[in-house]
């Protein structure tokens, strides 16, 4: 009770600013204020900045950039030299370009996926949000269907029915990917259409579409946009899961799934020797590791961020 | 609304989401050419390439989709799901040799996930802002974030690499050969059930030592969501007024995280376990492959890698039937728990 | 405000509590003085946000995270023998709370529907107030029942040697139980001779007893073994039909129809009305010397408000000694108290008898408070008290009234007014009336 008395008349010194405004700017003071989201935020922009600058920092030796480039066909990795600075894989595949290289697939993948998740999770949810009915209904039957199948399995599936590859893994990725969208989305809409000024919009006479894209969307859009975040990392994981099985990228493409499908066989060192291939299993792994945690650690800070009951404590 | 009708409208509804399912697997396979599908009509033995186009037109894998489907599904009603080159057997008998291999790796598995999500969940909202709430916190995004396959790789190189111990793979070649050799009567197909009720112990020691790694794997990887939930639901029933009157009546500490908070921080863990379930499966699959445990994980992987359709379309529609009865389960279980949920 | 006169029941003294909150530090009590008496009706008015809340929550000890009682002194008077000093429940251990909230002072809430939860049967949790308060009696009871009961039996039967062993696992409990409350009051004893006294010795001896006390468990023996091994727990199951009984006995008593039936019910099946009774039955299952009613009736409709603050009159008058009774509606505490105190923003503004602090308001803010309330022959506009409450993270300097007060001076956004006893059992925290000039009669109006 004391609390909330407390907010009412803090907010009331910064409502100066346009509300919406005014918000974004408390979030992000939020935000910057966290060190996991700084964290989270650092590695996302690190990253981006090496695949933005993947062709300066391992310039490519054939036309196309996402083939790694191996010396020699000898199957035993080679430790980190001055030739290779993260050793080589098996057949001498060099693991810094693909690494690099692995991260500019990780972005196209990611972001696209997840865009076009978005797109499709976003016109079924309003669809079955806002007109209802048999919409509802029959959207809503079939997320049901898709969640039955383990995300992992459906995606194996799919794969084998529409053939292997990088972009087969990314349509695969998109086709699979969209019910958690529409189902979050649809429940916030559900909510947000129940509220006092939408009723109030409507009774003042505005039209559906407008009611939808000025007054619903941007309430309802919060959840889905920090799910988007979220599932960005999920995203690369299992397209990662999907190389590593032998089920994406061909061989020597620069993709970490891929990489580390190429290095499973090296867990056991030489004799004398066991720790003697560590780093082969080690560095990939860990690259891969990151980056998912730079878009968990971001989507989380966002998400205590937006949750009501944590925002202000 | 009584629980019989409503165990039978859940059922209905569960046929709706199973013949989804099927439809699914089906669109998914149509892709293919006829060719690679005949496999799925085929019971017994293998398709020889001279046969194919024999069997094509016999099975009609040319014809319209509907009927192609009544087909198919006619046949799975009869128990004929096709033959398996990965098995090299028929589906049937490849999902009785490798089921229970993976059936007892989650009946160790859950209860692990289970317990370290719901302990260290509720270590962490009693513990708020405290290190032990940071370490979980961070142990839970970390485990979230890792990739299953890099992290069943590093344990792998660590202990059975490094350290020579906790071997991959289902059971050492000596115990095989007892198990599949006759005098160890297989009761349940779970080698360490049957190995008790063998009473030869040091079988069972031989295949739960084995089991321990890829536990620990899935049970770092899959608890994350659950510390998480049950993290931030316990802090919200710690923050309710009913446990303020409960602290008013003089409740102790122990009392009131228990018997008052618990209780209602367990309701949303329960709805989820079903997502945790498909998550598990997902993992399963990568966890089997990396420690050589042959079970239905595995034998997906490699029926993915060799285009053996028969054994897909068998695995994705049997998870797709237990994530199903699983969460018919959960929900009974909720009600049961949640004197609120009337079951209508 | 002032010290403790005879017949005090509970006491605070300069009770200052801040909330550490992201925004920052909330002053949410700004050194409050209030003294309830014993057999006495108290109100704590004022308007939402003023610390009503946070003062009796601070006085059970129950203040919430991120709140906390950062100086001052709670006394409670609660038995004969406390009469000197006071037991200073500060000083004391957490366990020590627990025996006393519930037993001793017990409180109902605002919101009837938040304060039950929501997956235990109100028989659970009324008789959670029997079970963390009067085990032993319990206990006694069943074994009493147990023994009618196997006397009735053929020797050697079956179901005679089941009573028998539930018999002796109980017997084992309530040893327990009773070394448990012997080792308890013997601690408290002492503890309480200790109040007074300062110096090391008796700080170094309190620090050890608060520790032992704290450790204290009743120690069942056989039976704390026995409780957790699935099959043999049922041992305790006439204990729990004794507990129901008494549960059942209660609510009767609280004039609820069927209540054999109500108590099998789930909190979301009954009535807001309803719920709030079975609040009110938790606070007074073991008999409270001093009942906490925080809000009782503003969420309820309007006719079970009046059936609440009736049964809560009618308890007063035949169970409960004093009644703490918080509220913001100035009717309310016309009709049920005897004295009142006005708090403003953490500040305790003014305290008297309720009929003259209605005839007689000193305090300006008290003044607008009663100005504000409509009246049935109401003619003239309803005045209001200009400004909004104040923000208490950077609350006022001075007196935390002064911006809205119409009367204010130069000094009052300079110091905080102290507490003056301006007429006879009247007090005022006000710069309008210092300390050393004692008027004879009437208000400054």
């Amino acid at each position: 009770m004391k609390g909330r008395t407390m907010e009412t008349s803090t907010d009331r010194r910064l409502s100066a600013a346009h509300p919406r405004l005014k918000e974004l700017l408390f979030t992000l003071r939020r935000f910057l204020k966290n060190p996991l989201s700084v964290i989270g935020l650092s590695l996302v922009v690190i990253f981006g900045i090496i695949a933005l600058l993947a062709p300066v920092l391992a310039p490519p030796k054939y036309p196309d950039p996402f083939r790694i480039p191996h010396t020699g066909f000898r199957i035993e990795p080679s430790p980190p030299s001055a030739a290779h600075p993260l050793g080589t894989m098996q057949q001498q595949y060099d693991m810094l370009y693909g690494l690099i290289w692995g991260t500019r697939s990780a972005f196209r993948i990611g972001v696209f996926v997840v865009a076009a998740n978005l797109l499709i999770g976003i016109i079924l949810g309003v669809l079955a949000g806002y007109f209802g009915g048999a919409w509802d209904e029959i959207i809503m039957r079939i997320t049901d269907i898709f969640f039955a199948i383990p995300y992992l399995v459906m995606a194996m599936a799919l794969v084998v029915a529409i053939g292997r590859g990088l972009k087969a893994v990314t349509i695969v990725l998109i086709i699979t990917g969209w019910p958690s969208y529409t189902r979050v989305l649809r429940s916030d809409i559900l909510v947000t259409r129940g509220r006092d000024f939408i009723q109030a919009a409507r009774a003042s006479g505005a039209s559906h579409l407008r009611i939808m894209i000025n007054h619903i969307l941007p309430n309802a859009m919060y959840s889905v946009l920090i799910l988007a975040s979220l599932n960005i990392g999920t995203t690369i994981l299992t397209a990662a899961a999907l190389s590593f099985l032998g089920l994406g990228s061909e061989t020597g493409t620069a993709d970490w799934g891929q990489i580390i499908s190429l290095c499973r066989n090296w867990i056991v060192g030489a004799p004398g020797n066991r720790f003697a291939y560590w780093y082969v299993v080690f560095i990939p792994g860990f690259v891969i590791s990151l980056f998912v945690l730079g878009w968990n650690l971001m989507g989380d800070a966002v998400r205590d961020i937006f949750d009501p009951r944590m925002r202000r404590r | 609304m009584s629980l019989v009708s409503y165990v039978i409208r859940r059922l209905l509804f569960m046929v709706l989401v199973l013949v989804g399912v099927s439809l699914i697997v089906f669109t998914m396979m149509m892709l293919l050419p006829p060719g690679q599908r005949v496999a799925i009509y085929v019971n017994g033995d293998r398709v020889t390439p001279q046969m194919m186009d024999r069997l094509i037109a016999k099975y009609g894998l040319d014809e319209p989709a509907p009927l192609q489907y009544w087909r198919w599904v006619s046949n799975i009603f009869r128990g004929e799901f096709g033959y398996s080159i990965t098995a090299s057997a028929p589906v049937w008998d490849g999902f009785v040799r490798f089921f229970p291999v993976s059936l007892e790796l989650v009946l160790l598995a859950a209860p692990l996930i289970i317990l370290t999500g719901i302990l260290l969940g509720t270590l962490g909202a009693v513990r708020k802002d405290t290190p032990t709430d940071h370490f979980t916190r961070i142990m839970a995004i970390v485990g979230f974030s890792l990739p299953t396959f890099w992290l069943g790789l590093l344990l792998l190189m660590v202990f059975y690499g490094f350290a020579g111990i906790f071997p991959p793979s289902q059971m050492s070649n000596e115990v095989r050969n007892v198990v599949f050799g006759g005098g160890f009567h297989q009761y349940t197909r779970l080698v360490t059930l049957d190995a008790i009720l063998n009473w030869r112990w040091d079988i069972f020691w031989d295949a739960f030592y084995r089991m321990i790694l890829p536990s620990v794997n899935l049970a770092i990887i899959n608890s994350a969501l659950i510390m998480r939930l049950m993290r931030s639901s316990m802090l919200e029933s710690l923050g309710q007024d009913y446990m303020m009157t409960a602290r008013a009546k003089g409740a102790d500490r122990r009392t009131l995280i228990r018997h008052h908070a618990r209780r209602n921080a367990m309701l949303p863990v329960i709805t989820i376990s079903g997502i945790t379930f498909a998550d598990l499966m997902g993992s399963m699959v990568i966890t089997e492959t990396i420690f050589d445990r042959k079970g239905i994980g595995w034998w997906m992987a490699q029926a993915a890698l060799q285009l053996d359709v028969p054994a897909i379309m068998f695995d994705v529609l049997f998870l797709g039937t237990v994530y199903v009865v699983i969460n018919l389960i959960v929900d009974l279980i909720y009600a049961w728990v949640d004197p609120r949920v009337r079951l209508a | 405000m002032r010290p403790a006169g005879a017949g005090a029941l509970a006491e605070t003294r300069d009770l200052v509590t801040n909330f550490y909150t992201f925004e920052g530090v909330v002053h949410a009590l700004n050194g409050v003085s209030v003294v309830i008496r014993r057999g006495e009706t108290y109100g704590l008015v004022g308007e939402s946000g003023c610390g009503k809340s946070v003062t009796v929550r601070s006085l059970m000890r129950i203040v919430q995270a991120p709140g906390r009682i950062d100086s001052g002194a709670i006394l409670l008077f609660l038995n004969d023998s406390d009469q000197g000093a006071g037991i200073e429940i500060l000083e004391r251990t957490e366990t020590y709370m627990q025996s006393i909230r519930g037993s001793d002072i017990s409180m109902i809430f605002q919101e009837p529907g938040a304060a039950l939860n929501p997956v235990l049967s109100v028989r659970d949790q009324v008789g959670e107030s029997f079970r963390l308060h009067r085990m032993e009696q319990m206990i006694d009871e069943t074994l009493a029942g147990l023994e009618e009961s196997r006397r009735g039996m053929r020797s050697g039967s079956p179901r005679r040697l089941v009573r028998a062993l539930q018999g002796a696992l109980l017997r084992a409990e309530s040893r327990g139980f009773k070394r448990f409350a012997a080792a308890v009051s013997r601690i408290d004893a002492e503890l309480a001779q200790l109040e007074s006294r300062d110096g090391a010795a008796a700080r170094i001896r309190r620090e050890a007893l608060n520790y032992a006390r704290d450790r204290a468990r009743p120690r069942g023996g056989a039976s704390a073994v026995a409780r957790r091994i699935p099959l043999l727990r049922r041992y305790r199951r006439p204990l729990d039909a004794t507990i129901r009984r008494h549960v059942v006995e209660l609510l009767r008593s609280l004039g609820i129809p069927n209540p054999a039936n109500v108590a099998e019910r789930y909190p979301h099946e009954l009535s807001g009305g309803m719920q709030q009774r079975i609040v009110i039955a938790m606070a007074l299952a073991c008999h409270p010397t001093l009942l906490v009613a925080d809000e009782p009736t503003s969420n309820l409709d309007v006719t079970i408000q009046a059936q609440i603050v009736e049964l809560i009159k009618d308890l007063k008058r035949s169970t409960i000694s004093s009644v703490l009774f918080i509220t913001h509606d100035l009717g309310l505490v016309a009709e049920v108290c005897d004295r009142v105190t006005v708090m403003y923003a953490g500040d305790v503004s003014e305290t008297a008898a309720v009929a003259e602090l209605f005839a007689r308001p000193l305090h300006p803010y008290t003044q607008g408070l009663l100005a504000s309330v409509p009246k049935v022959d109401q003619r003239e506009e309803l005045s209001m008290i200009p400004g909004a409450v104040p923000n208490l993270i950077r609350p006022p300097e001075g007196c935390r009234f002064h911006p809205r007060c119409p009367r204010r001076m130069e000094v009052c956004s300079r110091e905080k007014p102290p507490a003056v006893e301006h007429l006879p059992d009247h007090w005022v925290a006000c710069h309008l009336y210092p300390p050393a000039v004692r008027k004879a009669a009437g208000g400054p109006t």
